[in-house]
């Protein structure tokens, strides 16, 4: 079967329930005093973009998730891990 | 005359006690430092400030960047067109990039790891409000302890041009080398001045170097700087 | 485990039926949910210490016994007066069970634990250490993992709030691979007047009750009943319990705190650790012998909907409650919007000795004020293991290599190896006091700015001695502590411990924690040392392998060096100076490095000590110290005197030539000589002239003291007189392999 590249989005945040003191700072002592009021709510992470060989796309997440799970890339206890895109390369 | 220091606190702050001390009680020479919350600075009462190291806002997103926001940055900025001495450390370089008093940014250091050692410098330019008391080719011994200290412009050969090269990290003997330089910094930079050079940052801290009991070698390499200072200011005055 | 009921709500309780009566008939009623919840928290084993607590009543009363000892065991803190008008605070506890599951945010909590019991007894935190022990690195990713990210966890948040790490030490073992621990220890500096302003009690009805910090959220409830278990397959799951740390809050905290304790008018001061809310409030009312009246209302919590069972025990970091004199409300007030740290005023303090939260209408909690810290105790069965003797009776197999190739593994091996890769990573020079860097003493040491004294401290433990010998292993620990501040030049002051040991209830670890508290006891007496704290973290063991980790009371000594002329290093200085080994070296291999590295036992003789001639040894030096006679001073240790000499050398690159002829008893073989790990141990630089002087003072004091050889300026060491032929090593090589074994392990 011929592999394509693909490029997978990933983000890693802390799950709902952790607090996020990077997204809390940057909410109350950056974008509230500086009068974006409007701003209720920030949440950090971190962004990953993995270029990968795969047959096809779903093989590409299952194969992305599976490396984040095994290597701990992040760690299940504190952290979410989203998929955001999967791109095809042309 | 007593010169007026100030020492800013920002949240999060650590080397302000640090740097207060050496001021007050190893300087001293007329020197009258205060610390002032970063929020009641008031920069018409003082003829010099010191930003000093620490973690202002924990450096949640970046080093030094919510700082860079603070109503005590306007009112260096004031100090800065009027020619007073003003010098970042570490965190306070930080702060000073994010702000753009000076050029250039501090990126993570290429071992991704924080790095706590005494390492040395080399003068290169000794006309700055912190450096008269240096010659050029002079080696300073000095302490770093920064995560984010790889300094990188994308401007180097005006700042080449500018003379805005004060320090590079170097061997014991002066020698530029890989090893000596512990971040990755790009031309091994480890401060820079502002065109005016009234503004200095650097990573290195000054505060740390300044008592031979704290020194591996018994030296005082930092009060040089404080030193400078006061020479600089005592000649602004007069 | 038992389920209790109230009003419809049902909740799984640590607790054992008599335990549940005895409650219900203190209360004469069925206590409320949250009631349960705070039984359920302050009844567990690391809140109450109900298996430990018969023990550690051999220790005797600091306070009463020792006049410069401020507070003792059972407040957050020990604190000594070292004169001047200066105290000092410390503390060591662990965050093993945390710290296991997320290395990085467990023990960056750890810090944040340890530096709020400095900061509740009124003083500035101004030190941290930490005692680490991992499963071997060496093809091991897991405890890889685990190492990074423990020290970058400890080192992100003593960086950020500003507080040096001085020191520490890491041990690598199986037995920590599953349970590796994370020990964190701190030191608070002061004057008097600061301590005297924050007791952790609330004794003068009618105050403010403040709760200062972050908000209060669902994170961590439940978190000390999980430190009471042993770590199974399930971790993964018991996530609620993980906490993030907030060092930018935490700095803040500590400003706001200490300029609070400042203005005079703060009375009570405590932490929000294990138990949140519910134990802070009842440690501070029932200590104090008043009562409270808190409105649950005014709580600030992070998430909305949470009921009180939720806001009482929740576990969330970076909080502290505040008694407050009524005058100086306002005043704090103004300190905490200065800082912008969140803060409500959430009750008053009143004669009751009863402490009551109010959700609306509904009292949640109506309870005694004393009637959560009267635990029971649970008296636990102790056994010797059966497989000790065999143990013990291992023999050292006859060398099955050279000494200097054995020499160069030893000093390569994981446990004698450099930790620089540690230590550069922890801002370890942040408050510009550190006089004694990490690397170059057996102690950190600082200088108290304002007094020309200076502090020394150490922490450590050898788990591998323990193991074959709890009651002599705590003793040599407490030697071998105590040796590294002497080394620095100081006099031992005051010991704090972290036991750390299996599940007590199976009675073979329970007799090891038993003989471990009786060896530290016991030399503390005679050596006259008071024990001002501890913390015992029991259930370190594996439920699926059944295997506990080796017994590791964690030993931390602080002491003070009177003047800047009397601190001693540890590096060689000048070649020609004579090299002095003091102490006796007996064929105590059992549990040693040479053991594990050359021959993979972990068996054999382990050391045992006399007390007097330990004391004998210690006049020795302070004698010595106050002619000025000793130029570097390191304790002997892990591996032997072959690593001391060596690790002397490297700073200076300077070399040896030794003569061990007339060193050693006839009977004892070349390697147990080179590598025995006999306590009380000491090779010190002295100049050539006072030669004569010294033997006297040794001859006079009745202590071992010979000269093996003098320093050279060409970085080798030559070995003569031993029973097989000479040898020799390359100082150079040594230091190489020293410090290339951990970056070599972990950056890939």
């Amino acid at each position: 079967m011929d592999h394509q590249e693909y490029i997978v989005e990933v983000v890693l945040e802390n799950k709902p329930q952790a607090r996020d003191p990077v997204g809390t700072t940057i909410q109350k002592d950056l974008l509230a005093k500086k009068g974006y009021n409007m701003v209720s709510n920030v949440r950090s992470g971190q962004y990953l973009r993995i270029n990968i060989s795969a047959a096809n796309e779903n093989e590409a997440k299952k194969m992305v998730n599976k490396m984040c799970n095994d290597l701990r890339i992040f760690n299940p206890v504190t952290q979410n891990l989203t998929i955001l895109k999967v791109i095809q390369k042309n | 005359m007593t010169i007026k220091i100030a020492v800013i606190q920002f949240p999060g702050s650590n080397c302000d006690l640090d740097t207060l001390h050496v001021l007050n009680n190893v300087i001293s020479n007329g020197i009258e430092a205060e610390l002032i919350w970063h929020n009641h600075f008031k920069e018409a009462q003082f003829d010099g400030v010191v930003l000093p190291g620490g973690f202002s806002f924990g450096d949640y997103l970046r080093s030094g960047i919510i700082a860079a926001h603070s109503p005590a940055l306007d009112e260096a900025r004031i100090m800065l067109k009027g020619g007073k001495p003003i010098i970042g450390i570490c965190n306070g370089f930080q702060i000073l990039a994010e702000a753009q008093f000076l050029p250039g940014a501090l990126l993570r250091n290429d071992s991704l790891k924080f790095i706590c050692k005494w390492v040395n410098i080399r003068v290169e330019n000794n006309k700055t409000a912190f450096t008269s008391k240096m010659n050029i080719g002079d080696v300073l011994a000095i302490p770093i302890a920064h995560g984010e200290g790889r300094y990188y412009t994308d401007n180097l050969k005006e700042l080449e041009e500018n003379n805005q090269i004060v320090f590079r990290y170097s061997t014991e003997n002066g020698e530029l080398t890989e090893q000596a330089n512990p971040n990755g910094s790009l031309e091994s930079i480890a401060g820079v001045c502002n065109l005016e050079q009234n503004c200095l940052g650097l990573m290195p801290h000054p505060e740390r170097a300044s008592e031979p009991i704290l020194s591996p070698k018994q030296t005082m390499h930092g009060r040089l700087f404080f030193e400078s200072m006061v020479e600089f200011i005592k000649g602004r005055v007069s | 485990m038992p389920k209790v009921l109230s009003n419809g709500d049902e909740l799984d309780v640590d607790l054992t039926e008599p335990e549940i009566k005895q409650i219900k008939d203190l209360l004469e009623r069925a206590p409320t949910i949250t009631e349960w919840g705070m039984f359920d928290v302050m009844h567990s084993e690391h809140c109450s210490y109900k298996s430990s607590r018969p023990k550690l009543k051999l220790f005797e009363d600091a306070e009463k016994n020792y006049d410069y000892v401020l507070a003792g065991p059972g407040q957050d803190a020990g604190v000594i007066d070292i004169g001047d008008g200066f105290a000092l605070a410390f503390r060591i506890e662990s965050h093993n069970h945390p710290s296991a599951i997320e290395p990085y945010h467990g023990a960056a909590t750890g810090i944040g634990g340890i530096i709020r019991d400095i900061l509740c007894m009124g003083v500035r935190p101004i030190a941290l250490l930490d005692p680490l022990r991992f499963g071997p690195l060496k093809g091991n990713p897991h405890s890889q993992w685990l190492f990074k990210y423990v020290v970058k966890g400890i080192a992100d948040y003593g960086n950020c709030t500003g507080i040096p790490t001085i020191g520490g030490e890491v041990e690598f073992d199986k037995s920590f691979e599953s349970n590796c621990l994370v020990n964190v220890a701190c030191i608070g500096l002061g004057t008097i007047e600061d301590f005297e302003h924050a007791p952790s009690k609330a004794y003068n009805p009618g105050d403010y009750v403040i709760l200062m910090g972050g908000s209060t959220g669902r994170d961590g409830i439940h978190g000390v009943t999980f430190a009471s278990r042993t770590l199974t397959e399930m971790s993964e799951a018991d996530r609620p319990a993980v906490q993030i740390g907030d060092p930018f809050t935490k700095k803040m905290i500590i400003e706001a705190t200490l300029e609070a304790v400042k203005t005079g008018y703060v009375r009570g001061l405590k932490d929000l650790g294990g138990g949140g809310l519910s134990c802070a409030l009842s440690e501070l009312t029932g200590d104090g012998g008043t009562g409270g009246d808190i409105d649950m209302s005014k709580i600030f919590t992070r998430e909305p909907g949470m009921n009180s069972f939720e806001v009482m025990l929740s576990e969330s970091q970076e909080r502290m409650a505040f008694i407050v004199k009524p005058e100086g409300l306002e005043t704090i007030l103004d300190v905490f919007r200065k800082f912008e740290m969140a803060h409500a005023v959430i009750g008053r303090t009143d004669d009751s000795k009863v402490l009551k939260v109010k959700d609306g209408d509904y009292l949640v909690v109506n309870l005694p004020a004393t009637a959560l810290s009267d635990a029971p105790t649970i008296p636990r069965e102790e056994k010797r293991p059966e497989y000790l003797d065999e143990l013990i009776a291992q023999q050292t197999p006859e060398p099955i290599k050279g000494l200097e190739e054995i020499i160069y593994d030893l000093i390569a091996s994981e446990n004698i190896c450099s930790k620089e890769w540690v230590y550069r990573q922890y801002d370890h020079e942040v408050g510009v006091r550190s006089v004694v860097k990490c690397g170059e003493g057996d102690s950190g040491v600082l200088r108290i700015i304002g007094t020309n004294k200076f502090l020394a401290a150490s922490v450590g433990i050898n788990s591998k001695h323990c193991y074959l010998n709890p009651y002599e292993g705590a003793k040599g620990g407490l030697v071998e502590i105590c040796g590294n501040v002497i080394a620095n030049g100081a006099k031992p002051m005051a010991m704090v411990n972290c036991c750390n040991f299996g599940n007590p209830e199976i009675p073979e670890s329970f007799w090891y924690f038993s003989n471990a508290v009786k060896g530290m006891a016991d030399f503390c007496k005679q050596l006259r040392i008071p024990i001002i704290g501890g913390n015992v973290s029991f259930y370190n063991e594996d439920e699926v392998s059944k295997t506990a980790i080796k017994p590791a009371p964690v030993i931390m000594i602080v002491g003070i060096i009177e003047g800047k002329e009397k601190i001693i290093t540890l590096p060689f200085k000048k070649t020609g100076d004579d090299i002095l080994l003091i102490g006796e070296t007996k064929a105590e291999l059992g549990g040693s490095e040479y053991h594990s590295v050359i021959y993979d036992l972990e068996g054999g003789t382990s050391p045992h000590l006399d007390e007097k001639k330990i004391k004998a040894t210690w006049d020795f030096l302070f004698e010595l110290y106050k002619k000025n006679l000793v130029k570097a001073n390191h304790d002997v240790n892990k591996g032997g005197l072959m690593i001391t000499i060596a690790e002397m050398c490297f700073k200076n690159n300077l070399g040896a030539e030794l003569d061990f002829n007339g060193c050693y008893n006839d009977n004892l073989r070349d390697d147990e000589f080179l590598f025995s790990e006999s306590v009380g141990r000491f090779i010190i630089e002295t100049p050539p002239k006072d030669y004569n002087k010294i033997m006297e003072i040794a001859k006079h004091l009745n202590v071992n003291v010979k000269k093996v050889g003098n320093l050279i300026a060409n970085p080798e060491i030559y070995i003569k007189g031993l029973k097989g032929k000479n040898i020799k090593l390359d100082v150079n090589k040594m230091k190489k392999l020293h410090e290339a074994t951990i970056p070599s392990l972990m950056e890939i």
